[in-house]
Order: C-alpha cells, then structure tokens, then sequence
C-alpha cells in the first residue's frame, strides 16, 4: 500500500514528519510512501530512503492561506499534489499534519465524495475512562461542515458505524445522537427528526441520545453530531481536562510542603491520568465520507503521533473501510433518497 | 465545441453531481433555487467544470454564475478567448 504524505504542513515540518513517517517504515513493512515537499528542506532529512520516494512540491500552503483559494490556486502545493496522487490512484491515502482548512478542501474536492454521500464528516476518536470494555469512542461531524443538515447527521452515523468496525475492532457498535437529554423527544426539531431517521435504519444499532456529559464515560461506541456542535463539544473536552490539570497544578504548588511530597508520591499516578487523556495514541482525525482515507494529525505532532497516525491509516487502508462504504451507499440508494426526502 | 454541445456536456455534469433527471435541466435552471446547492456543492461543481473544460473559472467569475445559461455562456466566451 502507497501513502501520499504531505512533508511540509505542521509546526515542526518536514523534520518530525520525515522522522515519523521513517519510524512508520520500519514498523510497516507492508507501506510504501510518497513523500510530498521541497526538495531542498525534505532531502537532507531522509536519513534512509528505503520505500520512501521524494516528489518535489515547489509551494506551500501556509496556516494563514484562505483554504478553498489555496488549494485552487497552489496547484503545486505539497497538500494539492499528494491529494493528487490520491485522486489518480498513485497513493492510497493521503495524510497532513497542515491547514486543516486546506486539508479538509483538498479531501473534498480532489480526492473527492463517495457517490450518495452528500457531506464527509470528520472523525476523531477520544477516549473512555475507566470502562473494562471500552477504551475510547469515535464522534463526527467534529468540524468539517458548519451547517449541516439532519441527513448529513443521519449519513455521519452509517460512516460512523463503518469506521468504528474497520478501526476499533468493534462489531456491533452502539450509535448515540448527541443531544441535550437522553429521552426520545430531547432536543429542538432537527435532533427529533434525526432521531426517527436513526432508529428506522435497520442494520444500525441506535441505542438513542447521548448528554455530552456522558461521552467519556463510554456511553456510546460512535456518537453523531452536527459539525457546529461536535466542534464545540471536542474543545470543551479538551479545554476541561487541561484546566482540571492546572487547577490540580496549582494547588499542589501552593501546598506547601505536605502537599508537594504528596504529589511526588503520586507522580505515577499524573502519569497514568496523562496517559489515558492522551488521544493523540489514536492516531489523526479523519475525514470519512472520501473515495480514499484522508487524515489530519493536529499541527502540533511529533514523530510519536506521525508514526501513530501511519498506523491507523495502514487500519483504513488494509481493512478496505473506504470501498466498504462505497459498497453501503451503492445498495442502499433508495433508502437513502427517502430518507432525505422526509428530512427536508 | 458548439453552444448546445457545451450544454450537453454542462447538463451531463449536473445530472450526476445534483442527482437530477436529465431530461428535466434546462438553460433556466438556477442553482440556489433549483438544485438546492450550497457553496460547498457550487465550489465542486466548478472544479468539475474546469476540468472538463480545461480551463480555469476564477473565484469572482464563478459567483456570478447563478443559472446553467450563464455557465454555458461564460464557457463559449472563455472558448472564444482561447482561440
């Protein structure tokens, strides 16, 4: 399997990306890369050039770049020439650590939507705390649309359930709305009508509305959600856990004595806590929904995260998640055209 | 390419990006109104444009175009400049 790599997107490209993706070599036997960037930054990294080959990209998509106007405009940008090589079927998938923006626009409209499926969703997967059976969940749509109608949610879930099959392993996995309350009737009329959607599909296992609240408890192995609000819900998430730590900081520090030899007795304790938080072990965020895997790591990786993020995309790649879908919305085009129709 | 050639090709397009009958496009059809398309649709539609045409609609150019008359008129133009 090919990988197209951008090299240049990411607060510590191309150097953390050559290494990771020179990490991903070695534990991946099977994974060749193409390796995006210019060539003068990219080269001089490499330390082994074993199944990587280096294809120049004379321009870079910057952060600040408007993302639809970059990828029309910077047509040899790293980003829209990896994004290429996907759409030819050069490469298999395509992985950046860049412009989100620019990333999701060159997923979208190069590497291009599965027919009948309207809008992708970005995935990412977060974890669960303290549940024998489950260690983490997956959510979507967590950005990639700002208004996203019912039916979109409606296909989030289905792509949901695929991914969540594919990459965790799981074979029946629970399919929760996010909402404002777990009853049926929660929510304004948009999450109501999703809801009746949600539980006519068939080979879906609907368990109903999940409270945000819940989401790291493990109340659900997928949960679907607009673009707006799994965007919201993603920072909060983040935003929290990273106050908790500084609340707890803080007070270890203005402790005293006592509570600094405390806290040096529980440092294997922080440890594990950072450890479950961690979700970056996951891998990136993946923009479900495309004719081939696309996936953005956040911008601040190092070669840890790249090489993990390989890992999930040798998943994708080797378990075929992209043509099973294809195969889904292939069978299901009726269903699918009622469905929308009853959620205009 | 003649004028009803390039719509051929135009309707074609639209057919099969906005799942609509073939029979049912015609010069009048306006995009917002009529095939419900938002910008992320409109955006996909031109780059598909392009690369059937084989020539670049640029940003400021691409808004203006609301009805699938415009977009074949502004292709027989572009055409014309070329030559």
């Amino acid at each position: 399997m090919k990988i197209a790599v951008d090299a240049m997107g990411g607060d510590y490209a191309p150097a953390e990306i050559i290494k990771g993706i020179e990490q991903a070599r070695d534990a991946y036997p099977d994974i060749e890369f193409l390796v995006f960037g210019q060539e003068d930054q990219v080269k001089p990294l490499i330390q082994n050039d074993t199944r990587i080959t280096l294809v120049p990209a004379s321009e870079v998509i910057t952060m600040e770049d408007e993302p639809v106007r970059a990828i029309r405009r910077k047509k040899q940008s790293s980003i829209v020439l990896a994004a290429t090589a996907v759409k030819e079927g050069q490469a298999d998938a395509f992985f950046s650590a860049g412009n989100s923006g620019a990333v999701l626009a060159a997923g979208l409209l190069i590497v291009g939507r599965i027919k009948g499926i309207d809008r992708p969703g970005l995935t990412t997967t977060l974890p669960v705390l303290r549940k024998p059976d489950q260690s983490s969940f997956v959510m979507l749509d967590v950005g990639a649309n700002a208004d996203t109608k019912p039916f979109n949610v409606v296909q989030y879930a289905v792509m949901g359930q695929y991914y969540a099959q594919s990459v965790m392993h799981v074979d029946h996995p629970r399919v929760g709305l996010l909402n404002n309350g777990t009853e049926a009737d929660k929510g304004d009329k948009a999450h109501q009508a999703i809801y009746q959607a949600l539980s006519g599909i068939n080979d879906l296992n609907f368990i109903g509305n999940v409270e945000s609240r819940e989401l790291l408890n493990g109340a659900a192995d997928v949960v679907v959600t607009d673009g707006f609000t799994g965007n919201a819900t993603l920072k909060a998430i983040e935003g929290t856990a990273l106050s908790m730590l500084k609340l707890i900081k803080g007070e270890i520090m203005s402790g005293g004595l006592g509570g600094k030899i405390g806290a040096s007795m529980l440092k294997p304790v922080f440890k594990n806590v950072q450890q479950a938080m961690d979700y970056s072990q996951y891998g990136g965020a993946v923009l479900l929904g495309l004719k081939a895997p696309v996936v953005k790591t956040h911008g601040s990786s190092k070669a840890p995260t790249i090489k993990n993020t390989i890992g999930q995309i040798h998943e994708l790649i080797q378990t075929e998640s992209a043509a099973k879908l294809v195969s889904y919305f292939d069978q299901h085009t009726d269903e699918m055209a009622a469905l929308k129709e009853s959620l205009k | 390419m003649t004028r009803t050639e390039i719509f051929d090709q135009v309707a074609d397009i639209i057919a099969d990006h906005f799942e609509v009958e073939r029979d049912g496009i015609n010069e009048q059809l306006n995009f917002k109104q009529d095939l419900d398309a938002d910008s992320i649709d409109f955006v996909e539609f031109v780059l598909e444009l392009e690369d059937t045409f084989g020539s670049e609609i640029s940003d400021e150019d691409a808004e203006k175009l609301n009805t699938i008359g415009e977009v074949v008129d502004y292709i027989v133009a572009h055409q014309a400049e070329q030559k």
